[in-house]
């Protein structure tokens, strides 16, 4: 290893400049639906939002996981994790869309609704707009002073610190179970309530798993990209990408087992509150949406993923990752948008009969480019401002003998 | 992955797998001379006393209760089910602690698994034992068991009902014992030619000579059982989720408040392989304990068994709490009475026992201290199992007595015949477990041989 200070390729900057163009031309586009179409530019938001927010979280979870646990395979992408964690201050500034698309996206927002609907004023205790929007800010809060700790500490610990290794591994303890609970709620608060009559006990483990598998999916499209260019090329080798590949495949068989719990079980029962959410997804053509999921989200990259060769060629993961990442976008798509008719009006606004039916606007294109490129130049911002490695980590020596494993 | 490491992160190194010193000899030496020489102790004719009179127990329950019939129990309309289902799901569930150890944390190369996985799967089939008893005896007359759940084909065209999670049960719970046992027995094979090799008698050399299959350890032998051993585990890996899950759905298709949640299936499966871990510390820290097994069940294994209960143990807390509060949230007045009595009804006590074990005592894992402390942990890991199967006490009698209709509440008091069967099933669980140490490798050797550092060449095992 001729170089040891893992100093960040230099033509991160061309992509980080990339990045940053795509996303301008897309809030662009996105500030004209604003304009034209606002009630579709929340909805699209919103989704967008999830998709790129999931992968910060999802980030910083599978970090606190290899904290907790060790392992090679999180040894060499840590600094990845930590620089996609680090985008949760941008996070935080991008929800502000959603907080002014309350009146959109939320029926319980209104007054005069939930004044004619008796369930609306049960769960007014926890649905009202003061304390959906306290919740968030301390979401927000915590979230932020996780990744701005272990940040912290890392950087402390490249430093010749080795005592920040188990305040890391302390705080990843205790910061999984805050993000558990959050996640769950934030679910609730910004999408479940989006159709306020309906609930699961399972959704908070839906996102979870979305989250780790996009968060995975975009580590393999990183690492792809590291491997290729010095210094890291000496560093990921075909073992790690197994080792990403196999953690991929459990992530995708995990979203498949969720999905299908509740599925399974919300149909068998048939019940009056839960069923009108899978009649209203495999109806009015959003059915074709339901088969297209399980099939490229399950079906397909769980049989490519079961080839030890395809897991170890990093050139034909990154395909698989780039497909899981447009399906984690399709699946956010498909929770929220078959509560909205094509005009980007909520289905639960007003009582009675309304249905909506299958629909894709030109701002749920625009919004999570947008979004996207946002988000990736701000990650590269990061990436670029520390080794890739931990250099003073005392088990990156271990680590990176370590034939894989995990 | 780090058991070379020296962590020098911390002023308490993380404890070895193995204790320092051990060599090929002295590991083949300790596990099979608890089998072939060594004098049986007085603490075992003890332990196996409690366990044959518990077992006698058993006998005489099913004995009565195929004279007389299910009345002798204490379940009835409204609560049609109590001790066989709730002892079913608690003895189904110890045993995932044994697939997970033997499967899953064989695909992800964990070295620390090797000394305690041939002990946990056979905690694992004899709990699977114990749990197949009760959907068995719960019919009342067993020998026709065959008729009402197996879709043999009969020229009257009755079939079980497909779309019943009973019937789906029946599957999952005998391929998970079937899989569970080939799997145990495959691992074995190696070791019983070990103990055939070092017999002093011929009845003994007979016996494991028969068991080993005529295993003599050639190259050939090896290749094709590290190929047979790795494709069981992973054919076992999906039972650890599968078999719970399904056991969930017994529960959950229904409509019943209280039963009907979606949460239901990665909440009873984290909550298996809690329980299965606290039964697999119940039983090691006694067993290292008497037979000098420190060595080899060493702080490390403690460590990381406690670790896996803190994290399975905080997802079943999770579940609880989403359990409340999406009762309330779902604005169903049935789900809020029924967790409004689970809290305050006349069955609270055993619901807030369990929240005291399963979501406030867990939190002293996170304790180095707490971990460090074998005496505490073995109290600790008793009480688990007790949590657990107050749990499943709660959710499935809480919420049938008091159902939709008031004027059909009532309460479930066990009967003595209840408590007999339940521990007459500890009884066979202890028996057998007495008999496997006695008389079986209780951990496996030749996988102990690896690790050793005279093995320390070819590092890749189980590639």
């Amino acid at each position: 290893m001729a170089d040891t200070s893992y100093a960040p390729p230099a033509d991160i900057d061309a992509r980080r400049t990339a990045a940053l163009v795509a996303g301008l031309l897309g809030l662009a586009v996105c500030a004209v639906g604003f304009a034209v179409a606002r009630d579709q530019f929340f909805r699209a938001w919103l989704i967008a939002y999830l998709l790129w927010l999931g992968v910060s979280l999802g980030s910083m979870g599978l970090m606190m996981i290899h904290h907790l646990s060790g392992g090679s395979w999180g040894m060499v992408v840590r600094r990845v994790f930590e620089a996609a964690s680090r985008t949760l201050p941008l996070m935080t500034v991008l929800f502000v869309p959603v907080w002014l698309g309350m009146a959109t996206l939320y029926p319980w927002t209104h007054p005069e609704h939930v004044a004619a609907d008796e369930i609306l004023q049960h769960k007014a205790a926890y649905l009202n707009t003061p304390f959906f929007l306290l919740r968030a800010a301390f979401y927000f809060l915590g979230w932020n002073l996780i990744a701005l700790f272990l940040s912290r500490w890392s950087k402390a610990q490249d430093e010749g610190d080795t005592a920040v290794t188990r305040k890391m591994q302390r705080l990843s303890g205790g910061g999984l179970v805050f993000y558990a609970l959050t996640i769950t709620a934030a679910a609730v608060d910004w999408v479940m309530s989006i159709n306020p009559h309906w609930f699961s006990t399972l959704y908070g483990f839906i996102f979870m798993g979305g989250q780790g598998l996009s968060a995975l999916a975009f580590v393999i499209l990183i690492a792809a990209f590291l491997s290729k260019r010095a210094p890291m090329n000496d560093v990921l080798k075909a073992n790690h990408f197994h080792d990403f590949g196999k953690l991929t495949l459990a992530f995708v068989m995990l979203w498949a087992y969720f999905q299908f719990s509740q599925y399974l079980l919300i149909y068998a029962a048939n019940l009056v509150e839960e069923i009108p959410y899978y009649i209203t997804r495999t109806t009015h053509g959003w059915q074709y949406v339901a088969l297209f999921l399980i099939l490229c989200q399950f079906i397909l990259p769980f049989s490519l993923l079961l080839s030890r060769d395809l897991k170890r060629a990093s050139n034909r993961l990154v395909i698989v990752a780039i497909g899981l990442l447009v399906m984690r976008f399709i699946d956010l798509y498909f929770l929220v948008s078959p509560e909205f008719d094509a005009a980007g009006m909520n289905l639960h606004m007003e009582a009675g009969e309304h249905e909506g039916g299958f629909f894709l606007h030109w701002l749920d294109i625009a919004a999570p480019v947008g979004i996207g490129g946002i988000w990736v130049w701000m990650f590269f911002t990061q990436l670029r401002q520390r080794p890739l490695l931990p250099i003073r980590d005392p088990y990156l020596q271990d680590a990176l003998e370590s034939t894989g494993g995990h | 992955m780090a058991d070379t490491l020296q962590h020098s992160v911390d002023e308490r190194p993380t404890p070895p797998v193995i204790e320092p010193g051990h060599t090929f000899a002295s590991v083949t030496d300790t596990i099979s001379n608890i089998v072939l020489t060594r004098r049986t102790s007085i603490g075992w004719f003890l332990g196996f006393l409690i366990a044959f009179i518990l077992l006698m127990v058993l006998n005489l329950t099913i004995g009565k209760l195929l004279l007389t019939g299910i009345g002798i129990w204490g379940n009835n309309v409204p609560v049609g089910w109590a001790f066989d289902i709730i002892n079913f799901v608690w003895w189904i569930g110890i045993g995932h602690a044994g697939t997970l150890i033997s499967a899953i944390l064989l695909l992800f190369r964990q070295q620390w698994r090797t000394s305690i996985n041939r002990f946990a799967e056979a905690m694992t089939l004899f709990a699977v034992a114990c749990a197949a008893m009760f959907p068995l005896l719960h019919t009342g007359r067993p020998w026709l068991a065959i008729y009402w759940l197996f879709p043999y084909p009969n020229t009257m065209g009755l079939w079980p009902q497909f779309r019943s999670p009973l019937i789906w049960d029946v599957f999952a719970v005998s391929t998970y014992g079937t899989v569970s046992a080939l799997f145990w027995f495959v691992g074995l094979v190696p070791d019983l030619a070990t103990l055939r090799d070092r017999a002093d008698s011929k009845v003994k050399k007979m016996i494991f000579g028969v068991l080993s299959l005529g295993w003599r350890g050639s190259a050939r032998h090896w290749h094709r059982y590290e190929t047979a051993y790795l494709l069981l585990a992973g054919l076992s890996t999906p039972l650890v989720l599968s078999v719970h899950t399904v056991v969930s759905f017994d529960f959950a298709v229904s409509q019943v408040p209280g039963w009907h949640a979606t949460i239901f299936p990665p909440y009873f499966v984290a909550g298996a392989i809690y329980s299965g871990f606290a039964m697999v510390m119940t039983l090691a820290i006694p067993m290292r304990k008497a037979y000098g097994l420190e060595g080899f069940i060493t702080m490390r294994h403690i460590h990381n068994m406690t670790k896996v209960m803190l994290a399975t143990g905080m997802i079943v807390a999770y579940g609880y709490a989403n359990e409340a509060f999406f009762a309330w949230y779902s604005a169903n007045p049935y789900e809020e009475y029924m967790m409004a009595n689970r809290m305050g009804g006349p069955y609270g006590t055993f619901y807030w026992s369990l929240i005291a074990i399963n979501a406030a005592m867990i939190q002293l894992f996170w304790f180095r201290k707490v971990r460090d402390n074998v005496a505490l942990l073995f109290v600790l890991s008793l009480l688990v199992n007790v949590g657990m199967w107050l749990e499943r006490f709660v959710i499935i009698v809480t919420s049938l007595h008091r159902d939709f209709l008031p004027s059909s509440w009532d309460m479930f008091y066990p009967t003595r015949w209840d408590w007999g069967m339940y521990a007459g099933t500890i009884g066979l669980f202890m028996a057998l477990f007495f008999l496997f140490i006695r008389f079986l490798p209780a951990i496996s050797i030749f996988e102990m041989r690896t690790i050793v550092p005279e093995a320390k060449l070819r590092t890749e095992h189980h590639g």
